[in-house]
């Protein structure tokens, strides 16, 4: 890479990254304008409504967010006690936010990461094989499908799997039943996650249902993203030169369609987290999978915002750095790519 | 300068009324030729089936039904009756007939989903539009604002909105839907503002004195509008989910009857070891076949309207 080419690289990644801090800045004093600027006293949306509460847990919580100084106070201390981490007792847990948050954010990570790792592999292979043999019966059933799947509310797909593969109910024992909620077998290893063979185990085998469903109902974007950009390049006049070169059509779609249909997958990818979090948080409500979606909706049902809105944070701030992380992705696998 | 007299002044009216005669006749032959094109397209033609079907039992679906609802008291049957003549699906855990919450569930599954994605449209094409004429800091602080509302997932952001608001109400939802799902759309119509305002003819109409809100309301707006347009059917179909979702999530608008809301319930009362099937799979089955007919429409206009992809 010659010099001048460099500069202009470094000089974008500092201008992603500043754009990265404002952003994160920016999700930040939304949450806070949210909870602060809404109808409604700020201190009863930050102090548990529970009349029993013991008066000096309120007295401390007040304290702590600085809840009866002026706005502009109030905003500095939110900021400071965000960045530091320091944010809070959950209380419906009693324990700290960023404890509960961060424990929990392990399993919904392990959740999503397996899901998207299939959806990736099912969308990649589908969206393919459907430009490969476009219009063909292939490619009408597989587009077919999955505008299906698209339009489908996971939540309801995650119930209908959930009824099917974990139910006694229609004498269905011939099929194969998985555990359909939790995230191990809590009865047999207890409460507290160790590194142990069967644990480790029996972790993957309530994993399946979850996260295939989450990549079922998830794959047919990609597939579809896949299918259109690699239609894009094949009508290319490369790859014209490459069919007339006398390269078969799979040596076509392998050395030349796929590397160039990838920018716009690795920018989906990037785009389609948002997605997945939300998918994800239904899935762990029907399947009682105690990660942070689990940790939200009940959330909503005690009222508990202090984990409410870190959850706001945490889930931007993840899509941001996905975003990121596929802008440098993006720059390494096509050097085209625009500069500024 | 002197002042044109009368027979000018007659003159120049009746060119006007003639243009204007002119523009409504090469509307109305244009949205025929698009609506053509549109049921030429097999997926165009599928979808509009599927929205002719729903539309038909959102206007005439409590007429249909077989028993009344009112979502805010109890009905009149007993609850968790098994489907039979009298209740073709059953009834739910208040004693509705299932089969008629099913009809009257179309009407407000389309009304939340079309006015939510008119508001989310509006917001965001008005946004998008200032934001790519306007360009400099203004376009960079309202790119920034919009980073940070696509970066927040919508579900979470939603979620606590809605758990701040506390009661909800049918026009809630449509509210917190909308203007939570702008920000897709803002960032489109800037990008094609941002196109469209290095065309020649626009530099052309500044040349000859056109203010800014001219080429707004004559070039720029009528060049964008069909991007918006088939953007606003596919976010129709977004919003639908949206709904679905939050509802599932307890998040039900009060005293309204939604496919969203029944299936919260049935999942609630385990539907299926009740044996009561039809209440979890019909509802899902029809936001299914709605969003998929919106979809479906939505990609079909795309193509039409926006020839760049035509040739797919």
């Amino acid at each position: 890479m010659s010099s001048p080419q460099k500069r202009s690289l470094r000089k974008m990644l500092v201008k992603r990254s500043i754009n990265v801090v404002v952003t994160i800045f920016g999700i930040m004093t939304l949450n806070f304008a949210l909870i602060h600027l809404m109808p409604g006293d700020p201190i009863l949306n930050m102090v548990p409504r529970d009349p029993k509460l013991d008066p000096a847990v309120k007295e401390s919580l007040i304290d702590k967010f600085n809840l009866d100084a002026g706005l502009l106070e109030r905003y500095v201390t939110y900021m400071w006690k965000t960045i530091t981490l320091d944010w809070g007792t959950s209380y419906s847990t009693m324990r700290p936010v960023w404890d509960v948050i961060s424990y929990d954010m392990r399993w919904t990570i392990l959740l999503i990461g397996t899901a998207t790792f299939f959806t990736l592999i099912i969308g990649m292979a589908i969206g393919a094989m459907a430009a490969y043999r476009r219009g063909g019966a292939f490619d009408l059933v597989s587009t077919g499908t999955g505008l299906f799947f698209y339009g489908m509310p996971i939540f309801w797909f995650a119930m209908l799997l959930q009824e099917a593969f974990n139910s006694q109910l229609f004498g269905m024992n011939w099929w194969p039943q998985l555990p359909g909620g939790s995230y191990y077998d809590i009865v047999e290893y207890g409460p507290v996650f160790e590194w142990k063979l069967g644990l480790v185990l029996s972790v993957l085998e309530h994993l399946i249902l979850p996260s295939l469903t989450l990549a079922i109902a998830s794959f047919a974007g990609v597939a579809l993203v896949m299918r259109g950009s690699l239609v894009d390049v094949m009508t290319d006049d490369y790859i014209l030169t490459a069919k007339a070169k006398g390269l078969t059509d799979y040596q076509i779609l392998r050395r030349h369609a796929l590397p160039n249909g990838m920018p716009p997958m690795v920018a989906l990818i990037a785009m389609s987290v948002a997605f997945i979090i939300g998918g994800a948080y239904q899935i762990e409500y029907v399947f009682n999978y105690p990660g942070i979606g689990y940790r939200t909706i009940n959330a909503i049902w005690d009222l508990d915002f202090p984990i409410l809105q870190f959850v706001v944070v945490v889930g931007g701030v993840a899509v941001v750095i996905a975003n990121l992380l596929a802008d440098i992705v993006l720059i390494y696998i096509d050097p085209r790519i625009n500069l500024v | 300068m002197t002042q044109p007299d009368n027979g000018q002044n007659k003159r120049a009216s009746e060119i006007r009324s003639e243009v204007r005669r002119e523009k409504l006749r090469l509307l109305i032959s244009r949205s025929k030729r698009v609506t053509r094109d549109v049921l030429k397209n097999p997926m165009g033609l599928i979808g509009t089936a599927i929205l002719i079907f729903f539309m038909f039992i959102a206007v005439f679906g409590t007429y249909l039904a077989p028993y009344k609802v009112d979502a805010t008291k109890p009905g009149l049957f007993d609850s968790y009756l098994p489907s039979s003549s009298e209740h073709w699906m059953g009834t739910d855990v208040f004693g509705h007939d299932i089969f008629s919450k099913l009809l009257y569930g179309a009407r407000t599954s389309i009304v939340v989903g079309t006015f939510a994605a008119v508001i989310a449209s509006v917001v965001g094409a008005t946004v998008g539009l200032f934001s790519g004429y306007a360009g400099g800091w203004k376009d960079e602080v309202l790119m920034r604002i919009n980073d940070v509302m696509l970066s927040i997932p919508w579900l979470v952001l939603m979620i606590l909105i809605a758990g701040l608001i506390g009661t909800i109400s049918l026009l809630i939802i449509i509210l917190i839907i909308g203007l939570t799902g702008w920000s897709a759309t803002a960032r489109l119509v800037r990008a094609q503002v941002l196109s469209l305002r290095e065309r020649q003819y626009i530099e052309r109409a500044k040349a000859i004195g056109a203010g800014d809100l001219h080429i707004i309301k004559t070039h720029i707006l009528p060049n964008s509008f069909p991007l918006v347009f088939a953007n606003t059917i596919l976010t129709v179909a977004i919003s639908i989910l949206s709904e679905a979702t939050l509802s599932f999530l307890h998040m039900r608008p009060y005293g309204s009857v939604t496919w969203g809301t029944m299936l919260s319930y049935a999942y609630e009362c385990s539907a299926f070891q009740l044996g009561l099937h039809y209440w979890i799979v019909m509802p899902g089955l029809c936001i299914v076949f709605l969003v998929l007919g919106f979809t479906l429409l939505g990609y079909a206009l795309d193509e039409v309207l926006n020839p760049r992809l035509r040739k797919r």
